[in-house]
């Protein structure tokens, strides 16, 4: 059930027949007169639940991406629906109404359900689109589909809400993408493929080529330039199929926001370009999202479908507010990896959870593997250090540089450790991860 | 694109939706239901009592109810009224009994003295020139009530013999006889009660004090037969007890607010209800459910640190403070300076003097000095600690 305004003009239309007769019982007879006519709309309105109603999505967006969401409404009632209808989303998901408000203008962002005014005859379907823009990364699912039908005088109608399944999933937005041409030139000269004579140090050997002048007479191989009657070195690459695993940790230091975002998102940022990195430089990815038990796992993954495994699995985490467990992540890393391999730990850096946590599994994990720890640091904290203007600002930049330090101490500590420690702003967490891989690479570490 | 299945109904039927409406609604009928009946029992008819003196609803000592309730035994027609207007309306033909005038103004007494109807001023001497003519008020007649005989020749005075009453009225002009007498003074220096007649003709009983009239005072003497024969001269007793500031007529012509208004007004705001009761079931309805989404934690990962400063703050730690300025800024120029961490303060201050060009003894003062105690020597130092900085920064 539910009335249109035309019933809210009837009603005041009243007011007419009252000033000609006025005693209340006009009121009444009138009030009488509208309930009947909506109730005989209500009898004549086409059933909303005769609608049969399908939705088509697709499987996955990414973040900042759009996206459609299209309603098939089919009318299987004899009677001609004139409907109102709502595919409800939330309102992360949805696109900004912007029509008719100057562009960056609040009414341009306002996101509010649309709704579509559709009139199915009997046995005739049609097609609806909602227009969606997601700005959380996350599985979203649909609401359910709200049909309102008006009957011939459109007075009052019916009106049902549908419980149509669906559910987008919108994939992290990887930002971090743009730098990842740069990071491959940087790699392709580790290689030795790019034009640039960069010796890679690694120790597996490559191919012999012809001396030229600047080369490393250690490298000379005697026996080929025996061969040849001619001097040739040997040339280096980096190793390949290295084993790269990404732990997430998604306990509650990563639900903190830096710079309007979880500091969640950064690591995944980061994920996703070391991820992608690392298979061009034909490593084999492995990720793990952990707080107390598995949240995401990708392994297995090889060539093009690692990034999209990758994609798919970070879509799903979010930030849960239990404390890590790092005995936990150290036995999961002991199952997964045999063989040595770089571990990355994308974590914040708190100094009590560390000390309660990660540094009493960092000597289990650097004795069999590579470990970087990358944390994401917050540019507030810089600007409250900087900040001299009142008494209380004052003791806001002790209370920061204390924190600063604090910091520092227990980097210190893990360094100490034998891990390498990666601290940068969010948006750049992700390059001085890729660097920090490279140099790992270069360095022949892996 | 993948398609989802097709949805046709939410699985519920005509009976279903009822029985569920029925049970979403049920609690709120059920309150509706007591509030209703709450109501109701509100309205009826519940025998009224007040504790206002001299009320006729009021059972207590210094009340009147028994008074007003022998006189309904009698016949008579008791009908209490708090205004003028009330009073006016009322008093007609009948006797109107005014109790305790302070409430009224000079132009009350005025339209009181036009009344039709025989007037009893019980403890209402205010204006006794303009309600009865020829009674005066003497001071000093015995502000105690005692027992006094009635000593003259009013037929109720006489046939209620002794009351207890105090106060003293007097005669000014012959045609004014008075009654009770105070004990030992003379019939010149007046009684408790006094009768004459008022320029409309009407009748008018003063009496002095109203404690005959009272529940506590009621069976003694004489009091019960001189208030009833005194009020049970007509069929019809208007009781008047002016309230305060009710009174007045309230300055308008004597017409209501709603007298004024014509009646197509009062149904058109009826109409106007119904319309606004529509309107608010039009827009009330809304297009399905709110949906709802989990939102991410809004805790800023500085909120910590600013709790730690506004900590060291209120505990007014401006030690700690300062070893955390002073630690920080040692640090980062250690850095800058290529000093190894385990350098010592000697070597620091060294280097940072000499990079700076600040006298050691300065850099020892802001690096290693004594703890600042105030927030003015705090801020001080933070000043003072980030020229150093820039000096050691300057390239």
């Amino acid at each position: 059930m539910a009335i249109t305004w035309r019933a809210v003009v009837l009603t005041a239309l009243g007011a007419v027949a009252v000033l000609l007769v006025p005693v209340p019982g006009t009121v009444l007879a009138w009030a009488a007169v509208v309930v009947v006519l909506c109730g005989l709309d209500v009898a004549l309105a086409a059933s909303p639940r005769r609608v049969a109603v399908s939705r088509a999505l697709p499987g996955s967006v990414r973040l900042t991406q759009p996206a459609r969401s299209v309603l098939t409404l089919e009318n299987r009632d004899t009677r001609r629906a004139r409907a109102l209808v709502r595919d409800a989303w939330p309102a992360s998901a949805l696109a900004p109404a912007g029509d008719g408000a100057a562009p960056g203008s609040p009414a341009s962002l306002a996101r509010r359900t649309p709704r579509h005014r559709v009139d199915l005859p009997p046995g005739e379907a049609r097609r609806v689109v909602t227009d969606l823009l997601p700005t959380r990364r996350g599985d979203v699912p649909a609401g359910a589909v709200t049909i309102r039908t008006v009957g011939p005088l459109g007075l009052a109608g019916r009106q049902a809400s549908l419980p149509v399944g669906g559910r987008l999933r919108v994939l992290p937005e990887f930002a971090s993408r743009r730098h990842l041409p740069s990071r491959l030139a940087r790699l392709r000269e580790l290689d030795g493929r790019a034009a640039v004579q960069v010796r890679g140090a690694g120790t597996e050997f490559d191919s012999l080529r012809e001396y030229v002048i600047g080369d490393d007479v250690r490298s000379i191989d005697w026996r080929a330039t025996a061969r040849r009657a001619d001097v040739v070195v040997r040339t280096w690459r980096p190793e390949r199929d290295r084993r790269v695993l990404v732990v997430v940790d998604t306990s509650r230091t990563s639900a903190v926001r830096v710079d309007d975002a979880p500091r969640l998102e950064a690591s995944i940022e980061a994920a996703l370009l070391l991820a992608t990195l690392a298979t061009h430089a034909g490593d084999r990815v492995e990720l793990l999202a952990f707080d107390r038990r598995v949240r995401a796992r990708v392994a297995g993954s090889t060539g093009r479908r690692v990034l999209p495994a990758f994609a798919d699995a970070l879509a799903g985490i979010q930030p849960e507010l239990v404390e890590a467990d790092w005995a936990g992540i150290a036995a999961q890393v002991r199952e997964r990896l045999t063989q040595r391999a770089l571990v990355v730990l994308l974590t914040a850096l708190d100094p009590a959870a560390v000390e309660q946590g990660l540094l009493d599994v960092a000597g289990q994990l650097t004795s069999r593997h590579a470990v970087v720890v990358a944390s994401v640091l917050d540019p507030q904290e810089e600007t409250l250090r900087a900040t001299r203007t009142t008494s209380a600002d004052v003791f806001d930049a002790a209370a920061a540089e204390r924190a600063g330090l604090e910091r520092a101490a227990v980097a210190q500590r893990l360094r100490r450790r034998g891990l390498d420690v990666v601290e940068a702003l969010p948006d750049e967490l992700a390059p001085r991860l890729a660097d920090a891989y490279l140099a790992l690479k270069a360095a022949g570490r892996l | 694109m993948s398609a989802t299945t097709v949805v046709v109904g939410d699985g519920t039927t005509a009976r279903t939706r009822a029985a569920g409406r029925w049970r979403r609604w049920r609690p709120v009928l059920v309150v509706l239901g007591v509030l209703l009946v709450g109501a109701l029992l509100a309205i009826l008819p519940a025998p009224r009592t007040s504790t206002t003196p001299l009320a006729p609803d009021n059972p207590s000592g210094n009340g009147a109810r028994a008074l007003a309730q022998v006189l309904g035994r009698h016949g008579v027609t008791v009908t209490y009224v708090r205004s003028l207007r009330d009073a006016e309306r009322a008093a007609a033909g009948g006797t109107l009994l005014v109790v305790d005038d302070y409430a009224l103004t000079p132009q009350d007494a005025q339209r009181l003295a036009q009344v039709d109807a025989d007037l009893v001023l019980v403890a209402a001497t205010q204006y006794l020139d303009q309600l009865a003519p020829g009674v005066g008020l003497a001071y000093g007649g015995g502000s105690a009530a005692t027992a006094r005989q009635a000593a003259c020749t009013d037929a109720d005075a006489v046939a209620a013999g002794t009351v207890t009453a105090a106060g003293a009225l007097t005669a000014q002009s012959p045609g004014v006889v008075t009654c009770f007498p105070a004990p030992g003074a003379g019939a010149q220096g007046g009684g408790a009660y006094a009768v004459t007649t008022n320029a409309a003709g009407r009748r008018v009983a003063v009496l002095a004090d109203a404690t005959p009239l009272t529940n506590g005072a009621l069976a003694t003497d004489g009091n019960a037969a001189l208030a009833i024969r005194m009020l049970g001269r007509h069929d019809h007793l208007t009781w008047f007890l002016p309230a305060i500031g009710a009174g007045a007529d309230g300055g308008g012509g004597g017409q209501s607010l709603g007298s004024l208004v014509p009646p197509w007004l009062t149904v058109l705001g009826l109409q106007a209800l119904v319309v606004a009761l529509v309107l608010a079931l039009w827009r009330g309805r809304r297009l399905g459910p709110v949906v709802a989404e989990r939102l991410p934690v809004v805790v800023p990962a500085a909120e910590t640190t600013r709790g730690r400063g506004r900590l060291y703050r209120r505990g007014r730690s401006h030690g700690h403070a300062a070893a955390a300025l002073r630690a920080g800024a040692a640090t980062r120029m250690a850095g800058r300076l290529g000093l190894p961490r385990s350098a010592d303060a000697h070597a620091t201050i060294e280097a940072v003097a000499r990079a700076s060009g600040t006298a050691p003894d300065d850099v020892a003062r802001l690096l290693y000095g004594p703890p600042p105690h105030d927030d003015r020597e705090l801020a001080t130092l933070a000043d003072e600690l980030d020229i150093l900085e820039s000096e050691v920064n300057r390239p």
